[in-house]
């Protein structure tokens, strides 16, 4: 490699690697951005479902609460199925539920993916044929500070 | 401005170091590819589950192409550590490393990015040339280029820059508040086992973790420019293994110790057997002493001999210094502290008390 190369190569990597550090607070997680041990938050994630209300009833959807991320739905041919949450996220930190659980990523992006998460069963999950949409109430606290909650729902199903 | 830019265009050195961190580098990607492969057989394949890519899901591989990939980096790791064809393969297991990075952010982490990093610019330059298992290299054939290594060095300082730069502008993180909640919480999930109960304690104290706070911030932001200076140097390396040591021991995160402690081998200056450790054949403990030194002499600071006994009451050993001028007794242990990697955390307070002896030089230094 000529002297050249090996100039236009640290000079691109360099800008490379500032544009990504400086870029970092854009990200939810601040990917690329060496922000070590940033924060020091939690989250506490209440899951429950939202299902179409029996007729007769006064409101048009009832809200279930979800305990340990499994429920019982039925299909559509009628039979009930056991459906899992960890079927398909298997990261500790998006499937605890009610209890307090390190956001090592940061709150923000801990809120950003239990949102993408929520969407993400809320379309994985073809034998649950009662459930409208997912719903996630979080407990945030961040640096110790006063929690406060933030109301999550997955795409509509 | 021009002298730095001249220096990544022609400046040429001894490999022998970049080839010490390739090792290292290339024993720390195999680990992460192992503990990939131990995800894979335990949990699953990320990519059916629930994931979150950075780049296209056309580019997210299927378990079978997956599982090939994760092959290929663990032989690629073990082919760049033992030192065959360890350029080309220490390239292939960092970018198949940092393929896999992209293909789900949640397993992104700022320490294992870093290691891909470093293992990429690192294969960018004459790491070939020393620690092989094929053999050594004479020392003539190692002067190669330096600025791959001189890349890692700024990568290094980047990454301090950055920690220590985002620190200082949170309010949080300056004030302790991030630092002492972190501590409680680690306490309270039983995760400080190795720290005593009464530092822990301290730490959670607002008072004492906003002190705690800034000097770690101080530190980092000292790292990214002392290793540079070389007046600083060798203080800033000694006080950036014990700062990583600290962080390792109350955050725990080894990868973030092992990029750090390879990049430092970087920073030291080339000067492969510059200096002589003679010892007493006579004397058993001198024969352990040149054993343990010729054994933990990783960078090859020493010519270890034994020199002849003339039956007069001698010294067990002898260093010579880089200028010539001989320690022994506990000089000479500081100044094998401050050459054998293993020994270097203990140099600063063996070389202090070293300066309050007045024995130890056994002529006049110039």
């Amino acid at each position: 490699m000529g002297p050249r190369a090996r100039l236009a190569i640290a000079g691109v990597y360099l800008a490379l690697q500032a544009a990504l550090v400086l870029s970092a607070e854009r990200r939810p997680d601040r990917a690329f951005g060496f922000r070590m041990a940033a924060e020091s938050s939690t989250v506490v994630v209440a899951l429950s479902r939202e299902l179409r209300a029996p007729e007769g009833a006064t409101d048009a959807v009832v809200v279930v609460s979800v305990k340990d991320g499994e429920w019982v739905a039925h299909d559509g041919t009628g039979k009930p199925r056991r459906i899992e949450w960890r079927d398909r996220v298997h990261e500790p930190e998006l499937a605890t539920f009610d209890t307090a659980v390190d956001a090592t990523a940061g709150a923000v992006a801990t809120v950003a993916r239990l949102q993408a998460a929520l969407d993400d069963v809320a379309t994985h999950t073809p034998d649950d044929t009662e459930t409208r949409a997912l719903l996630a109430d979080i407990v945030v606290q961040r640096n110790g500070r006063e929690p406060y909650a933030v109301h999550l729902r997955s795409v509509p199903r | 401005m021009t002298s730095v830019v001249q220096r990544f265009r022609s400046e040429f050195g001894d490999a022998y170091s970049l080839g010490l961190c390739r090792v290292a580098v290339a024993a720390m990607l195999f680990w992460q590819s192992l503990e990939a492969g131990h995800a894979l057989l335990t949990e699953g394949y990320f990519g059916t589950a629930f994931h979150l890519p950075f780049i296209a899901e056309a580019f997210v591989p299927s378990p079978r192409v997956y599982a090939l990939l994760l092959a290929t980096r663990l032989a690629a790791a073990t082919l760049a550590a033992v030192g065959v064809h360890p350029r080309p393969a220490l390239a292939v297991a960092s970018l198949l490393g940092l393929h896999a990075l992209l293909c789900d952010r949640l397993q992104y982490r700022d320490d294992a990015y870093a290691l891909l990093l470093l293992a990429l610019v690192v294969s960018f330059g004459p790491c070939d040339r020393a620690w092989l298992i094929t053999g050594a290299v004479p020392i003539q054939d190692r002067l190669a280029p330096t600025w791959a290594a001189r890349l890692a060095r700024l990568q290094l300082s980047i990454l301090y820059l950055a920690s220590g730069g985002s620190k200082l502008l949170n309010a949080d993180w300056r004030d302790g508040v991030v630092l002492a909640d972190r501590m409680a919480r680690a306490a309270h999930d039983g995760r400080t086992h190795a720290i005593p109960q009464s530092v822990v304690d301290a730490i959670t104290r607002l008072s004492i973790s906003s002190g705690l706070s800034k000097l770690a911030i101080a530190t980092e932001l000292f790292l990214a420019f002392g290793l540079w200076i070389r007046r600083t140097r060798v203080v800033a390396l000694w006080w950036g293994i014990w700062f990583h040591v600290v962080v390792e021991v109350t955050t725990h995160m080894p990868l973030l110790t092992g990029v750090a402690l390879a990049t430092y081998v970087l920073f030291t200056t080339p000067d492969t057997l510059a200096r002589k450790l003679y010892f007493d054949p006579s004397r058993p403990k001198a024969v352990v002493y040149s054993r343990v030194v010729t054994l933990l002499d990783w960078l090859a600071r020493f010519e270890v001999r034994p020199w002849t006994p003339d039956g007069k009451r001698g010294h067990t050993i002898v260093v010579t210094r880089r200028d010539g001028s001989r320690a022994t007794g506990i000089r000479a242990f500081a100044m094998v502290c401050r050459c054998v990697p293993l020994l270097f955390p203990l140099w600063a307070p063996v070389a202090l008390i070293a300066s309050f002896t007045k024995g130890g030089e056994t002529n006049p230094r110039s």
